[in-house]
């Protein structure tokens, strides 16, 4: 594999390239499925090619081919140099990458357990073994629709750049997806979408305890629908559960602080950011806020050690007690802002260019236990996790819809409340946070990004948080 | 293809439909004036879906060995013999077929076009820049493909196409900004300026928003709205995602699930249309599906496998999609046919409300009822008295999919062609008034 990076990197260079890298990359995926007890069909995928990148006269160009012979090779590599060059007229100024240290590594995600020796008829046992949990006489309530996912991938790469870096990269990825479906006469229907994932070997499915998972959101869920009264209107305070910290840390914090983003490379899609370079050092929350990004945890998701620019990675800490500390760069914002990269240039597999991504993103946590954050709520609401979210394209406008949600009368957890709705601008959100939990929790995820739209896998986590005075959305509005 | 085809039978697999796409891709991305990437795709990739005795199995092998084809296919034929039977027995469908060519879906220029793709992307920035535009950000793809599926039911066809589309949002202050597309299937069709024109007129028009405020309101949905919405009422009309619970079309069947207004189709047939087939990834012809007739919804779409569960006819509708299943129905060219109003009329007929060009980031609570909500992005105005006024920014359409095609209250003549980031098939939708749309904003 990384004969034939190299061999991209010369042609490039031989062309005219002031700049080229290559990375080989090999993907290899399984997916087992059951759907209400029944097989889908077993799926494969390979994907095996050569992407290149180039800077040509200021100017940027990628290329890709999956066909791994030298002339399809030389083909992409001078499609790279030659659009490069084509559209160096609509350049604005010449594109620069940071300076950084060349890296010389083998890395990997060790598997204990190595998954591909696990033979396919285990790996519907679990599933099965899932089923049978979910049967009525479990959970008490009836489950009509029942999606049980096991997802295999494995990514191996082989990255040069004609600055010296060579490294190999090794990531075994699992992924267990549930998407449940209750329904209860005269009460309707609630949905949990569950997704647990780590980057290591077969020995995570004993880790997990996914019986008892999903046997649980089951259960939830039954709950929910029977005994849920309508969210309260008006001023509340509220505890949100890890899920949901965790998923507002990677929306409202790790976004928005993508560097790309605010120098609008992504404007036409995925969009820009409220954060402007001059606002570091500026405070966007309570002093309880720290948020972190670190590719490094031991078997997370979102794990890697380089990045795919040949970057050695480490822990970022976005927001360090309600002050925006630091941005996430490649090599290329990073010399645009006159710092150094900080290693968050992914790339999803060998046709994709890398760009600026999360890893594993979360609030640092403090010292409460849950039960000291309620205590701490006269009337509230506790939003365990959510099923609907969304965020406005410059990261300030969010909402999130409870699905595990309960009143919090007098300092006790009470009463099960049906879809509270958190609708809150990003400083409203980080500026009304007065408590931090000491558990803290991880859910797995995959981050849309990029064009072609580019799925990273990540963590997204943290401890319990209380927020104060927040005014419920609630349901529908009335009439304007 | 013959070879995986009949190597597959000889290892006793009753049915496969085996396919294989060439692809040539091109992008170019801007902002803030400037291009910022060039990307280039050279892709060949062979698909195979086998089926024994209900029990299923796919693979997609982007990987040009042919030894890694056959090892995957045997380790498949293998895992089949300890895979759970499925719940459904079905056949492929019996060939073989004649399939009509589609005119319109192929354009040599465009095949080789390279520094056209820059053109374009100068002609869109002076466009936007003419209307007032200071930052105009963008992509432009074309894409060049050629398929063949041949299956072990005698189906064999052959199809190319090409395809080039672009999104150009305009920016004049950082809360005043506007979308264009331009989507077809030749560089005759298309055209950067107007999509540059659309984007910067809007942005122009969307300069000082106020907030808005929550509540019910009449609304004129742009066409990309619109194709946003209209892409999730194609999912849901994939008996794929019945199957799986995540459909808000289940049991609905014959049943009324829009206003009379609205008549919508897929159709994969459609001269020039950009998703257009001779043939499904099944081998079974192409045909236009009516999908909603006067508020009423006339069928699923399917595969093989789905037609075998729901006891329904055939729609040509088979994609290959490496991940759950496999095989999938699947839109391809949706299409809500017009109304015979003016987009002037549109907002007459609402007299006050609001007029939303763009949305994005879609999100369902609960799939099977439909609630959920979407963001407004870009130019957002409210009506009043029949005429625009003034812009406002903030808001949320938070509302159920089903009360939303219920309250489709008229339809324009005008309609546009929309794909982008945000929607995924390609949508041939008119402008539409909407009443009584739940808008949220944020509370603190």
């Amino acid at each position: 594999m990384e004969e034939l990076a190299r061999f991209a990197v010369n042609h490039s260079l031989s062309l005219g390239a002031e700049y080229a890298e290559a990375r080989v990359q090999r993907n290899l995926g399984n997916t087992y499925t059951l759907k209400n007890g029944s097989a889908e069909p077993v799926t494969v995928t390979r994907k095996l090619g050569l992407g290149t990148r180039v800077i040509v006269d200021g100017a940027m160009g990628f290329a890709s081919t999956n066909n791994l012979n030298r002339d399809s090779i030389k083909i992409a590599t001078e499609s790279a140099v030659r659009t490069a060059k084509a559209s160096k007229r609509l350049f604005g100024s010449p594109i620069r990458l940071s300076e950084e240290k060349m890296s010389d590594a083998r890395w990997e995600a060790k598997m204990k357990i190595d998954f591909r020796e696990i033979p396919p008829e285990q790996k519907f046992e679990v599933l099965f073994t899932i089923e049978k949990s979910l049967a009525q006489e479990n959970v008490g309530v009836k489950l009509p629709s029942r999606i049980l996912l096991f997802d295999e991938d494995l990514a191996e790469k082989s990255y040069v750049n004609s600055e010296g870096s060579r490294l190999y990269g090794f990531i075994p990825r699992l992924s267990l997806l549930f998407i449940l479906t209750c329904e209860e006469p005269g009460k309707g229907t609630m949905q949990r979408i569950r997704h647990e994932a780590q980057s290591r070997g077969w020995e995570v499915i004993d880790y997990w305890n996914i019986e008892k998972i999903a046997l649980n959101d089951a259960k939830m869920l039954g709950k929910m629908l029977r005994e849920g009264v309508a969210p309260p209107k008006g001023e509340v305070d509220m505890i949100l559960g890890s899920e949901v910290t965790g998923i507002i840390c990677h929306e409202s914090c790790g976004h928005p602080q993508e560097a790309d983003r605010i120098l609008g490379r992504e404007a036409a899609q995925a969009g820009e950011s409220y954060i402007k370079p001059g606002m570091l050092g500026q405070r966007i929350g309570s002093e309880h806020v720290t948020v972190i990004d670190d590719p490094t945890l031991p078997n997370s998701y979102g794990f890697y050690q380089y990045d795919d620019e040949g970057v050695k990675a480490h822990p970022r800490t976005l927001i360090k007690e309600g002050i925006i500390t630091e941005l996430l760069h490649n090599r290329e914002t990073a010399a645009e802002l006159q710092v150094s990269s900080n290693a968050a240039s992914r790339s999803s597999a060998y046709d994709r260019e890398p760009i600026i991504r999360m890893a594993n993103t979360y609030m640092k946590p403090e010292d409460h236990s849950l039960e000291e954050l309620v205590e701490g709520v006269g009337y509230g609401v506790y939003m365990k996790s959510f099923m609907e979210w969304n965020i406005d394209d410059r990261r300030y406008n969010q909402r999130y819809v409870g699905l595990e949600s309960y009143l919090i009368e007098n300092g006790e957890i009470s009463t099960p409340i049906r879809n509270p709705v958190l609708e809150i601008t990003t400083p409203g959100l980080y500026g009304s946070v007065d408590a931090v939990g000491k558990e803290l929790e991880f859910s797995a995820a995959t981050c849309g990004k990029g064009d072609p739209m580019q799925g990273a896998p990540v963590w997204t986590g943290g401890p319990p948080i209380r927020v104060r005075k927040i005014r419920l959305g609630g349901g529908m509005s009335e009439p304007a | 293809m013959e070879e995986i085809v009949s190597s597959a039978r000889k290892l006793g697999v009753e049915s496969i439909a085996a396919g294989f796409t060439r692809s040539h891709d091109r992008m170019v991305r801007f902002s803030n004036n400037s291009i910022t990437v060039t990307n280039s795709w050279e892709t060949e990739s062979p698909t195979v879906y086998l089926m024994s005795g209900g029990k299923r199995a796919a693979c997609k092998i982007e990987e040009q060995n042919p030894n890694e084809l056959k090892r995957v296919i045997e380790g498949l034929v293998n895992t089949m013999k300890v895979t759970p039977a499925g719940d459904t027995v079905f056949e492929l469908p019996q060939g073989p077929f004649k399939y009509q060519a589609i005119p319109g879906l192929y354009d040599k220029k465009l095949a080789e076009a390279e520094t056209e793709l820059v053109d374009a992307v100068e002609t869109s920035i002076n466009a936007s820049k003419k209307e007032g535009a200071s930052r105009v950000s963008g992509v432009v793809i074309s894409h060049a493909w050629e398929r063949y599926v041949l299956t072990s039911e005698r189906a064999e066809g052959s199809d190319r196409g090409t395809e080039i589309e672009m999104t150009v949002r305009a920016f004049v202050t950082e809360d005043a900004s506007g979308q264009g597309i331009s989507l077809g299937t030749s560089l005759d069709q298309f055209d950067p300026e107007e999509a540059g024109r659309t984007a910067g007129r809007i942005a122009r028009m969307a300069q000082n928003p106020e907030a808005g405020r929550p509540g019910r309101y009449k609304v004129v949905f742009g066409p990309t709205v619109l194709a946003n919405l209209l892409n999730r009422v194609g999912d849901s009309a994939s008996a794929y995602t019945v199957d799986l619970g995540l459909s808000f079309f289940r049991d609905m069947v014959k049943n009324k699930v829009a206003s009379d207004a609205l008549t919508m189709y897929d159709d994969s047939r459609l001269p020039n249309g950009p998703g257009s087939i001779a043939m499904d990834d099944e081998g079974y012809p192409t045909q236009q599906i009516n999908l909603i007739e006067n508020g009423r919804l006339e069928t699923y779409l399917h595969t093989s496998y789905t037609a075998a569960k729901f006891k329904a006819k055939l729609t040509g509708s088979a994609k290959f999609e490496a991940g759950m299943a496999g095989m999938i129905p699947a839109a391809r060219n949706l299409v809500l046919e017009g109304g015979d109003r003016t987009l002037e009329d549109l907002f007459d007929m609402a007299q006050d409300g609001l007029y939303i060009t763009n949305n994005w980031y879609t999100r369902f609570q609960n799939y099977q009822t439909g609630d959920f909500s979407t963001i407004c992005r870009d130019g957002i105005f409210e009506i009043k008295d029949g005429k625009l006024t003034r812009p406002v920014k903030g808001l949320r359409l938070s509302d159920n999919m089903i009360r939303i095609l219920q309250s489709v209250k008229a339809l324009s003549e005008e309609r546009q062609w929309i794909r982008w980031w945000e929607v995924d098939i390609p949508t041939l939708t008119p402008y539409a008034l909407v009443e009584g749309v739940g808008i949220t904003t944020a509370n603190k």
